[in-house]
């Protein structure tokens, strides 16, 4: 037996999981619909995908929500993990289902797919027939992923460090990027069986005035050590910044870079995709503004040409959106991108140039670590600060690095750390700011940056 | 002057903690900031192990009232903690509540300087004038 076998057996031998069988859950991968893999609906792309968030303690909740984002014509279905699940304290998220299974009260903000099983969820996703997307945010996610796709969930999302440095403070980033290496050859070993199985990273990390060139770098390290392992299919991702020209030119430099660095690993067969993520910051109370700024953000999606797109909905700012608010934006959604006929294409080379720069920068800086292997590369490349998030409640985040909007609401780098940003780039970007502000005046500015859209 | 600073209880709402810090630096502070998520023993743990003069606690949401209320009988513990200066700020309840109600109940839970909803530079003034009157 295979050192991961054994380590599967037992991730599954976990009191909380009712008798893993896994010569059956390969038998209903290999025989699963076409139609639950979102690798095949990217391969048979006619528009961009639209994909909600969503998830509901109960099953019936969780069904209903389904019902109603496909009378809203859904092109793929959330699965939203509840935060108990995500932090693998699985018995409290039992009592919790319990509890709201009985009192008729949400006691999880989301679907605790371990404590329902795959035999349970199975149906409710077979039935559906529509791809899956699981949502989480979990740094030790194997149980997880297992009960996902042997539940017929074939796109995973997150990453150790997408799904790490926004949520954590101290969870080890070694320890997560070794439990993410696992789901990796989990997904590829699985993907030998049908249709890829679908890996996508968490672009937004913190939504709070990060750089394109952070997100970019997180990305691509992300897509390398999923298909390191064999992953075909992978899907970058990132959120709407505040400024149109800054989306358009990061989506650009995403796409060509990830296929360039693909290859340069031998994994030019591997399918990428770029999916874009409607604002994830503050939003508007007023939902009337909040509808204009989530139809502002599928106008955006269709410039930069994403393939898929999340949205959000107009009660963002109240708290978890009810069923019926989040099968509108579906809805409005769709209705938008089928009037969005014969967009012009928009190219800046110069800010293109300024920002490939700082990328390839950061990953020559990155791979020029003495480690032995790529996770050893990124993990130190984190803690010295080569990497550094802005507004990461994580300790081994360097914290170092100030960014601030310019004129026409860009995000740019001030102070750059020890972020390895060339020279011609970071006083490109500084030469955007006004800098004569003293430090109370720059505080000021970033909050009123972070609260753009309020 | 040394600060003490960080978000208390299970609260990760990072940004504030991370503007305070700035801005403490700025005013030519010497800043020990825990982040967020960070547990009262900790606080007071880093103000011996600093030697700190002031601790400046943030919260959101109304995390900080279940933790509050446990403020003196730690700080009881510690032989050397009876000079520093305990401030407070943020959001300070669960929903709405009356200002001057919640100053009042916070100065008695121990802290000398409750900021409730205030803007952080206003807050950061006031925790100036308060040392400079007490240093007379």
């Amino acid at each position: 037996m295979s050192l991961l076998q054994e380590e599967r057996e037992i991730i599954l031998g976990n009191e909380y999981v009712d008798d893993f069988d896994f010569a059956e859950v390969s038998e209903f991968v290999t025989n699963a619909s076409k139609d639950l893999f979102i690798s095949h609906h990217f391969s048979q792309k006619s528009k961009m995908l639209v994909q909600p968030r969503g998830g509901f303690p109960t099953y019936a909740q969780q069904y209903a929500l389904y019902e109603s984002f496909v009378d809203a014509n859904v092109d793929v279905l959330p699965l939203t993990v509840d935060s108990n699940t995500r932090l693998n304290d699985y018995g409290t998220a039992k009592k919790m289902l319990r509890l709201s299974e009985e009192n008729e009260m949400d006691m999880l903000n989301g679907y605790p797919l371990v404590t329902h099983g795959y035999r349970t969820t199975r149906k409710m996703i077979t039935h559906f027939n529509k791809p899956v997307s699981l949502r989480h945010g979990t740094p030790d996610a194997r149980l997880l992923i297992e009960t996902a796709i042997a539940s017929g969930i074939f796109e995973i999302e997150g990453g150790p460090i997408t799904y790490l440095l926004p949520y954590s403070k101290n969870f080890p980033l070694d320890k997560a990027l070794l439990y993410w290496k696992y789901v990796e050859r989990v997904c590829a070993d699985y993907s030998r069986l049908n249709l890829p199985i679908n890996r996508e990273s968490f672009g937004p990390l913190t939504a709070t005035l990060v750089p394109p060139a952070i997100t970019i770098v997180i990305q691509l390290l992300e897509m390398l050590l999923s298909l390191e392992e064999g992953v075909k299919s992978f899907s970058v991702s990132f959120a709407q910044q505040g400024s149109m020209n800054q989306d358009i030119v990061t989506g650009a430099v995403l796409r060509k870079l990830a296929k360039h660095y693909a290859a340069e690993i031998d994994c030019a067969d591997a399918a990428i995709h770029l999916v874009y993520h409607q604002w994830m910051g503050a939003f508007p109370s007023n939902q009337d503004y909040a509808e204009q700024l989530i139809n502002l953000s599928t106008v955006i999606a269709s410039m930069v040409g994403a393939d898929k797109i999340i949205t959000k909905t107009r009660e963002e700012a109240t708290g978890i959106p009810t069923r019926e608010a989040n099968a509108k934006t579906v809805a409005d959604t769709q209705y938008c991108l089928g009037i969005l006929n014969g967009l012009p294409t928009i190219v800046d080379e110069q800010e293109e140039e300024i920002l490939t720069l700082e990328v390839q920068a950061v990953m020559e800086a990155v791979f020029n670590d003495p480690a032995d292997t790529l996770w050893r590369k990124v993990f130190n490349s984190i803690k010295n600060g080569t990497i550094d998030v802005p507004f990461s409640p994580h300790i081994i985040n360097k914290n170092d690095m100030i960014t601030i909007r310019d004129a026409n609401k860009n995000i740019r780098i001030i102070e750059r750390g020890n972020v390895p940003i060339p020279d011609r780039s970071y006083d490109y970007e500084r030469a955007q700011c006004d800098l004569s502000k003293d430090t109370t005046g720059i505080v000021n500015d970033i909050i009123h940056d972070i609260g753009i859209m309020q | 002057m040394k600060v003490v600073t960080g978000v208390v209880g299970n609260d990760i709402h990072v940004v504030a903690n991370r503007l305070i810090d700035l801005s403490l630096q700025a005013r030519g502070y010497d800043v020990c900031n825990l982040g967020v998520n960070t547990h009262l023993e900790e606080f007071f743990d880093a103000a011996v192990e600093t030697g700190a003069e002031v601790l400046l606690i943030s919260s959101l949401n109304g995390e900080a009232e279940g933790w509050s209320r446990e403020v003196k009988l730690l700080k009881a513990n510690y032989k050397t903690l009876d000079d520093l200066v305990m401030m407070i700020g943020g959001n300070l309840v669960v929903g709405s509540g009356n200002s001057e109600d919640i100053v009042a109940r916070y100065k008695n839970y121990g802290f000398d300087l409750v900021c409730h909803q205030v803007d952080l530079n206003t807050g950061l003034d006031l925790l100036a004038a308060f040392l400079e009157e007490r240093s007379q």
